[in-house]
């Protein structure tokens, strides 16, 4: 059994290994859009095209390749995205700019289309139907303006547009010096001591209030039952009962009692447990806490289970 | 002629040969040692099925853009996966879980509570590590759950904090729950001495009924009002406890604790089994989560022992509790508390300790929810 176990660890351990590598498309959004690009960012071919920022809103990697790129809504698959290129993905909050060249030979990341004001940009998902997002460029936009997604929030990741006079192409649109929760926690606490020490006083502080009460529900209670009950019996040979840690007859029975006054028609099953117990059987079932004896309450005249028969008489 | 020869070509393309990866193989081999082992050994068949036969569902090679994979939106798969990712199966199983446990035994010394806290600290440990390993806190936070010894919570907790370490999270928490025997046992003999093994704790008072009601309410009023972030696990669990309690949803309980969980446990196994895709084999950071999980079973395991030993020092006579108890504050629901019987009566065959380990065990239940919504409330 143990051989088989560590067996199986060393598979696990090698399962383990294996990571989720993708978050939903949906967790992608069109960051930000700019049309006419004459003093901005350059491509690999030293030229400057529109482009198109896609940025992942999850916390998980995304795998966008198989996607579809357009500024056409009658061809939602005017550009393929390479599922072939490994480049093709996303980390968790991170960006990255499709050159909107016209000339899809240039690599994965150029279009074939350019784009156009008053046109709509839609990021398509894989089935090449559903529209994973879109965003409006105005007839108006200036040159070297760029339509923006800028997050609100960054737990929830809702997004306001806005036209913005600075791109920023590749990188976060948002307020660069708002953090998560995790980055603050990096710099506060480099070594996590403190969230460390917190958190272990929470824990303790919770479980002994919650000691306490019913400690103080169960004192109240031994109070309320029977003197009689309360008060430790002793046996024939001078041992106290209740302190061996065995299961005596008497114990059985009194515990099948206690059972009968709390459950009423399951006072068979404790009985039943209990003789089980007394007689050495131990295990009643393959799942602990389950009684597997149900009662039947009051009469069973007219117990519909009683009707039916497997074969007719 | 040509026409047929180029749609066969087609087709072709369409197929899982065309597409396939030597690490689709791979992946596809594993699961098929999954599904032998648990139905050959009947080793964790209700896990071990479901998540093998996932991966092999999640690795099965596709053209991309057929809306079939468990990533592409809208797929029957991707529908199951947002349980996963949503993080609702969890909190339903954490249902299931209230609705067949039996807090009898702490409610009756409510005392051991405290080394359920103190076994937490093997999360706590976990984070500190990771932390010395370079990860971030958030991704830290999402690996120290697993010394929590809780699937559902590690799943959970991962889903919030760091998607993409839940699936070596997920599976790493699997693996040394069913791994805590071989675990824990060395760790236990080694703190303990032959005299505190033989240790005799009273047997339990008899819990009324009233005392059952009262637990669920009370114990989630205050956890939840204390870490409300842990409210969806908390919430659940002790709903679920009340329902099997109340004694009038006697129907409800068996659902929840019946045909909803194992629903659930299904869809959560598939999901998560096809949601590890193989062209991340062998990464480093998956391999650190696996040794951290281990230290932080190791860290809870021996904090456990060592509190009650601890503690000991201050009770008297009939007041002692037996140091193999400690264990039992990983959860690990009841695996560990087993282990504390099977090791208790390994040196004395009369001295049935699964009833005193049961009440730290399901205390260590409610500890790591706590210590989730903490984490979550810090980090997320």
């Amino acid at each position: 059994m143990r051989n088989s176990r560590i067996f199986i660890l060393s598979i696990l351990s090698l399962l383990a290994s294996v990571t989720l590598g993708a978050q939903n498309l949906t967790d992608l959004l069109i960051g930000e859009v700019l049309v006419e690009n004459t003093c901005g960012m350059e491509d690999d071919f030293g030229q400057r095209n529109g482009w198109i920022e896609i940025f992942n809103t999850s916390s998980g990697t995304v795998k966008f390749g198989g996607c579809y790129l357009s500024d056409d809504k009658s061809d939602l698959k005017k550009y393929h995205i390479p599922t072939s290129d490994l480049a093709a993905k996303l980390g968790p909050r991170q960006s990255i700019v499709f050159h909107a060249s016209g000339n899809a030979s240039q690599g994965t990341f150029y279009t074939n289309f350019k784009l156009h004001r008053g046109s709509t940009v839609y990021l398509v998902s894989n089935d090449g139907r559903t529209v994973i997002d879109q965003v409006e460029i105005p007839a108006d936009l200036p040159a070297d303006c760029s339509v923006v997604r800028i997050p609100t929030g960054i737990k929830g990741m809702d997004f306001v547009t806005e036209i913005n006079q600075k791109p920023t192409p590749g990188s976060y649109n948002g307020d660069v010096d708002a953090k998560t929760k995790s980055q603050i926690m990096k710099e506060t606490d480099p070594h996590g001591w403190v969230l460390t020490l917190i958190a272990v006083m929470v824990v303790f502080t919770a479980l002994i209030i919650l000691a306490f009460i019913f400690g103080w529900i169960g004192n109240f209670n031994k109070r309320q039952a029977s003197p009689k009950e309360a008060k430790v019996k002793k046996t024939r040979k001078g041992k106290k009962e209740g302190q061996t840690g065995e299961m005596t007859p008497e114990i059985a029975a009194a515990i099948s009692m206690a059972l009968s006054q709390e459950f009423g028609g399951e006072v068979y099953a404790a009985i039943a447990l209990a003789l089980d117990d007394y007689l050495g059987g131990g295990v009643h079932d393959a799942e602990s806490f389950v009684i597997t004896i149900n009662p039947t309450p009051g009469s069973t005249w007219a117990d519909k289970a009683q009707n039916f028969r497997q074969l007719p008489r | 002629m040509s026409t047929i020869i180029e749609n066969l070509r087609q087709f072709w393309y369409f197929t899982g040969f065309a597409n396939a990866t030597w690490q689709n193989f791979a992946m596809i081999f594993i699961g098929i040692v999954f599904i032998t082992i648990a139905i050959k050994k009947g080793w964790e068949p209700l896990l071990l099925v479901p998540i093998g036969f996932g991966m092999i569902i999640g690795n099965i090679p596709m053209f991309p853009g057929l809306n079939i994979g468990v990533y592409e939106d809208g797929s029957v798969l991707n529908t199951l996966y947002q349980g996963v990712k949503q993080g609702w199966y969890p909190p339903l199983i954490f249902l299931g879980i209230g609705a067949m446990t039996d807090f009898s035994a702490l409610i009756s010394q409510p005392r051991l509570l405290l080394i359920g806290a103190a076994a937490q600290t093997g999360i706590f440990g976990a984070y500190l590590l990771a932390l010395l390993l370079g990860f971030d806190p958030n991704q830290a936070g999402a690996i120290g759950i697993i010394g929590g010894a809780d699937g559902p919570t590690a799943i959970f907790l991962s889903s919030k904090l760091a998607p993409d370490l839940m699936g070596a999270i997920a599976v790493s928490a699997y693996s040394y729950m069913a791994l805590v025997p071989v675990i824990q046992r060395p760790i236990m003999l080694a703190l303990t001495t032959k005299k505190e093994r033989l240790i005799r704790m009273p047997v339990p008072r008899v819990v009324s009924q009233k005392e059952k009601i009262i637990f669920p309410v009370v114990g989630f009023l205050l956890t939840a009002f204390i870490v409300p972030s842990g409210l969806p696990l908390l919430g659940m669990l002790f709903f679920g406890n009340l329902l099997k309690e109340s004694g009038v949803t006697r129907r409800l309980a068996e659902t929840a604790r019946g045909p909803l969980i194992d629903v659930v446990t299904t869809l959560i196994g598939l999901t998560v089994g096809a949601s590890t895709q193989a062209d991340k084999f062998l990464t480093g950071n998956s391999l650190k989560i696996f040794l951290l999980g281990l230290l932080s079973f190791v860290i809870a395991t021996t904090v456990g022992v060592l509190f009650v030993k601890f503690w000991n020092l201050f009770l008297k006579g009939d007041r002692k509790i037996n140091p193999l108890i400690g264990n039992a504050g990983v959860s690990a629901v009841p695996d560990s508390a087993r282990v504390s019987e099977i090791v208790g009566r390994e040196f004395d065959p009369n001295n049935h300790l699964l009833m005193h380990a049961m009440g730290p065990n399901v205390a260590g239940v409610i500890g790591s929810a706590v210590a989730a919504g903490i984490l979550l409330g810090f980090l997320g």
